[in-house]
């Protein structure tokens, strides 16, 4: 009987319609692309080549996940991580610190912090990666603390009243209330990533952004039109399902 | 016991009377950069990669061990558990005597490692100089909250030490390479900054008018809130590469094909895209606040004011505006600073600003030409920041003090 | 048994509870009453550690609180904050379930414990197992509170102004639900308030703090009879305090055997002295007939005696 039931959360399956439909395009454009030649002579008819060769779309799609993958991996362990020291009585006096330059830091164009990553590392996919761990830190760093700040300071005094050890009052009370607005975080945090990483292009990283560029380099649409639509819809896609994972977390709390 | 002894309030959480681990901790940093890190690189000309040297190397013993001074100092300071003003106050002054250490410091570099026989040797600065400049700025952000300075006060400091930078890198600085790629291209810097800013305010100008205007429809038209939101939302999510990119196709297209279009000076590359996606991205920041501005009023108030016996025209211009204001103002900050970062983005398609110098260093593998193009990037962004977040402040309390 | 000695607690350097001593029997309930900032909820939180107090000696049971470790010592004292603290993200069975689980009991036991509580309190399991507690009403969720402090059977209860965020009503019908626990479960119960009339209702014990000291502290009627200072004697209600005595007396204390001719108007011997002297006041008359629950007339009350007897009582109810 105490089984935990959350009424908000009875699965819909509705809920998943728009991402579902998303990732079928997704993959849908992805296959069809090498084999819709005639379309794109259309689209651009002076150019000899109008589909992209140097990789295949699914390897430039593998290649841009697994970047962005790894690098929010990174920020969310380091992100929540940082957020959940400077919230400790601990840590409390590097908070003012991290709250401003968490929400200072979003200030910084992402291409600027990009730019100036490969000074510093070098061109390839390291600087990258790097890249969008520095900048995709402090989305996810800000909404922690703002989610643990926002916990009713009753509610952790009662846990504490109740006898609840401080790791299980962080586990069991803080992350799960806090975990809407961290989620928001770490969706902010994503999306831009996958944005700056297309960006990543440019600095010799080989992934969705190599069309568009290869395009603007070539003055070839057709490779700009493939490389944004796939691009536009993974983020489209991934950022759905975050609204799906942020509805459910919602409907479990008032 | 975390939040039970003393609920944090606000930002201002510190304990008194404990060392300040914050500054000590940057104090260790900057030491442990200065001492193990490369100050500054040497290279022979533009492109060859430099050579790093030590700070010893670079600036001799003397000089590192008076860099080390003021960061003893600080550290000594933050250690002392009395965190008096005064304390604070002589960290802050240790501080800005690094922050204008630091283009002393380069001038020497240039005296001791250049040869003046190589007209193409020049000078970068090296990670050590990064670092600790970047946990100065960090310090000098701390010291500020701690000791509750106005923005205006540090911003005025940050004017001085930027003036004594200009100074030393206008007349003595010149090997180094940053100083050398303005030099060798300053009239393109200046139209490339005249273009950035000049796309920046058309585009914040067009959404600011369009952003009211479809905030007032959604107002007036409530069953499109959800579907408009959603819309908005879709064209903030889509990668900016990818909105610069699939707007080019159909732009080429219509240029091509419809010669009015093409006299407008509608074309596929250059600044008609960029300026599109620009307002795009805007629309949601802008249709967002001031949605949220007009109806964050309290109805409360509003009834108030219609018992009071206001026009509706009254209540709109004497009691809605002056409160949305601020909200409003926000918006028009977040949408400033973002499109600040995307037209550096513009430049790939043709649309010049300084973004171009970016994206040109890095297929020159040029690195102080990025550097030219993404450091006045960061500071507009910094200063269009803070210039408007205090514009917001100071509105918010105008409004309070009513 | 709670015993504080020579208790001071300092925030930085200022002083908010300074040399209290205080002793709470077994199975007693005491009350700190006292306006906002007086140290009432400072003292209440040191007793489970919430605080750490800077001098003088708590001891439960004889025992030093410094010997415990605090958090299992938090898991044998109930507490209950004015705001609920619900976790509002895990619904009321497994809100009440909280401590017994901490402990390590077994799910079937925390599971029947559950049920038992919510009965307890007059929450249908079916009706509000499931709920979350922005469902419920400010009534219902502390109640929740109550059951979720009562759950592991500590002895000892600290309540921190639980019931001031309710409506009058429902206050009072929480009192009286209090109350009825009370009497049935003997716990060593610590209630802060700042309502004069709820401690004076429920408390055995009660203490007036101001400054971080206590003022006076004894049982409610000795407080009435006698306030030390006109503090005190204000926060009594002043010149209402005469009702307020008279509410916290019984007729039975009062009566005196029938007389020959019996008056029309009639009491019961469990109500109060103010109920009586409200219908002398209502129906204009000088005595009433008292009857027992059988309506059987026992003994009379007449004003004049009431007057001249109602500082002075034969014998003190509820005192020890």
């Amino acid at each position: 009987m105490t089984r935990p039931v959350h009424p908000g959360s009875a699965y819909q399956p509705t809920q998943l319609l728009w991402p579902m439909m998303w990732l079928v395009l997704l993959v849908v454009v992805v296959l069809v692309i090498p084999h819709a030649q005639g379309l794109f002579q259309w689209l651009a008819p002076e150019a000899r080549e109008v589909i992209y060769q140097r990789a295949a779309f699914t390897q430039l799609l593998g290649r841009h996940l697994l970047v962005v993958g790894a690098a929010a991996l990174m920020t969310i362990t380091l992100g929540v991580l940082a957020g959940v020291v400077v919230t400790r009585q601990w840590g409390r006096d590097f908070l003012p610190l991290v709250a401003q330059v968490a929400s200072l830091g979003q200030t910084f164009p992402p291409v600027a912090v990009l730019a100036l990553a490969v000074p510093a590392l070098g061109f390839g996919t390291v600087p990258i990666i790097v890249a969008l761990v520095l900048y995709g830190l402090l989305p996810i760093v800000r909404n922690t603390i703002a989610g643990l700040k926002g916990v009713d300071p009753a509610v952790v005094s009662a846990a504490y009243g109740m006898g609840m050890t401080p790791g299980q009052i962080l586990r069991q009370v803080e992350l799960p209330l806090a975990a809407p607005v961290i989620l928001a975080g770490i969706r902010t945090s994503v999306t831009i990533n996958i944005a700056t990483a297309a960006l990543g292009a440019t600095v010799g990283a080989s992934n969705l952004g190599d069309p568009i560029i290869a395009g603007i380099v070539n003055a070839n649409n057709a490779y700009i039109v493939q490389g944004a639509m796939v691009i536009a819809l993974l983020a489209v896609s991934v950022d759905s399902m975050f609204e799906v994972f942020q509805r459910r977390l919602r409907s479990r709390t008032p | 016991m975390p939040f039970t002894d003393a609920p944090p309030t606000g930002v201002q959480a510190w304990i008194k009377g404990r060392p300040n681990g914050v500054m000590m901790v940057l104090a260790i940093v900057m030491l442990a950069a200065l001492w193990g890190l490369d100050s500054v690189s040497v290279a022979a000309n533009r492109i060859v990669a430099g050579s790093g040297h030590a700070s010893w190397e670079a600036f001799g013993w003397v000089g590192v061990a008076l860099a080390s001074l003021p960061l003893l100092l600080v550290l000594l300071l933050a250690w002392a558990p009395t965190s008096s003003r005064l304390n604070l106050l002589l960290q802050l002054g240790a501080i800005i005597l690094l922050l204008i250490l630091m283009p002393v410091g380069l001038v020497v570099a240039s005296h001791t490692l250049i040869d003046p026989q190589l007209p193409q040797a020049r000078l970068s600065a090296g990670a050590a100089f990064w670092v600790v400049l970047f946990c100065a700025m960090l310090a000098l952000v701390e010291l500020r909250l701690r000791l509750a300075l106005p923005r205006l006060w540090i911003a005025l400091v940050m004017l001085g030490v930027a003036l004594l930078w200009w100074l030393c890198a206008s007349l003595w600085l010149d090997r180094l390479a940053l100083v050398q790629e303005f030099q060798a291209r300053e009239a393109a810097f200046w139209d490339a900054l005249r273009e950035h800013l000049a796309m920046v305010s058309i585009a914040v100008g067009v959404s600011i008018v369009l952003g009211i205007i479809l905030a007032l429809l959604i107002r007036r038209y409530r069953g499109s809130q959800r579907a408009a939101f959603a819309l908005l939302n879709f064209f903030q999510t889509i990668p900016s590469l990818a909105l610069f990119g699939l707007l080019l196709a159909p732009l080429a297209w219509i240029s091509a094909n419809v010669p009015f279009a093409a006299n407008l000076g509608i074309q596929g590359i250059g600044y008609t895209p960029a300026l599109l996606a620009l307002v795009i991205y805007s629309l949601l920041p802008m249709v967002r606040n001031t949605f949220v501005a007009l109806e964050a009023v309290s109805p409360d108030v509003l009834d108030a004011a219609t018992g009071m016996g206001m026009y509706p025209s009254q209540r709109f211009w004497q009691v809605r505006v002056p409160l949305a204001l601020p909200i409003l103002l926000e918006g028009i900050r977040i949408t400033a600073v973002q499109a600040i970062g995307l037209t550096a983005v513009a430049a790939l398609i043709g649309a010049g600003g300084l973004g171009a110098f970016i994206f040109q260093g890095l297929g020159q593998a040029a690195m102080d030409m990025v550097l030219l193009g993404a450091l006045p990037i960061l500071l507009i962004a910094l200063i269009v920041d803070s210039g408007l977040g205090a514009l917001g402040e100071a509105l918010r309390q105008g409004a309070s003090d009513d | 048994m709670i015993e504080l000695r020579d208790v001071s607690k300092f925030f930085d350097q200022t002083p908010a509870v300074e040399a209290l001593t205080l002793s709470i029997p077994k199975g007693k309930f005491c009350a700190l009453v006292g306006t906002s900032g007086c140290g009432k909820s400072t003292t209440l939180r040191m007793i489970n550690r919430l605080l750490t107090h800077t001098r003088g000696q708590i001891e439960l049971d004889g025992q030093s609180i410094d010997a415990y470790d605090p958090v299992l010592l938090r898991r044998r004292i109930g507490y209950v904050i004015q705001n609920t603290g619900l976790f509002p993200h895990w619904n009321v069975a497994r809100n009440i379930g909280l401590v017994p689980r901490l402990l390590k009991w077994p799910t079937a036991q925390v599971n029947q414990r559950v049920e038992e509580l919510m009965a307890l309190l007059g929450l249908p399991v079916n009706e509000f197992a499931h709920k979350y507690p922005h469902q419920l009403s400010g009534g219902q969720a502390q109640r929740v509170g109550v059951a979720r402090a009562l759950a592991a059977d500590p002895d000892i209860l600290l309540m921190d102004e639980p019931f001031g965020a309710l409506d009058p009503i429902t206050r009072e019908k929480l009192q009286e639900m209090l109350m009825q626990l009370q009497a049935r479960l003997h716990k060593t119960i610590v209630f802060v308030t700042h309502d004069m009339d709820e401690a004076l209702r429920l408390a055995d014990k009660l203490v007036v703090m101001r400054d971080g000291r206590i003022v006076q502290q004894g049982t409610p009627l000795s407080l009435l009879q006698k306030p030390s200072d006109a503090f005190v004697d204000s926060l009594l209600g002043g010149l209402e305090r005469g009702l307020k005595q008279a509410s916290l007396t019984r007729v039975k204390d009062h009566m005196v055997p029938p007389g020959a001719h019996l008056a029309a108007p009639r009491v019961t011997t469990e109500q109060t002295l103010r109920q009586a002297l409200s219908l002398m006041l209502r129906d204009q008359c000088e005595r009433l007939t008292v009857v027992d629950p059988q309506d059987e007339p026992v003994g009379e009350l007449s004003l004049d005696r009431l007057v001249k007897e109602a500082f002075h009582p034969k014998e003190r109810p509820r005192d020890d």
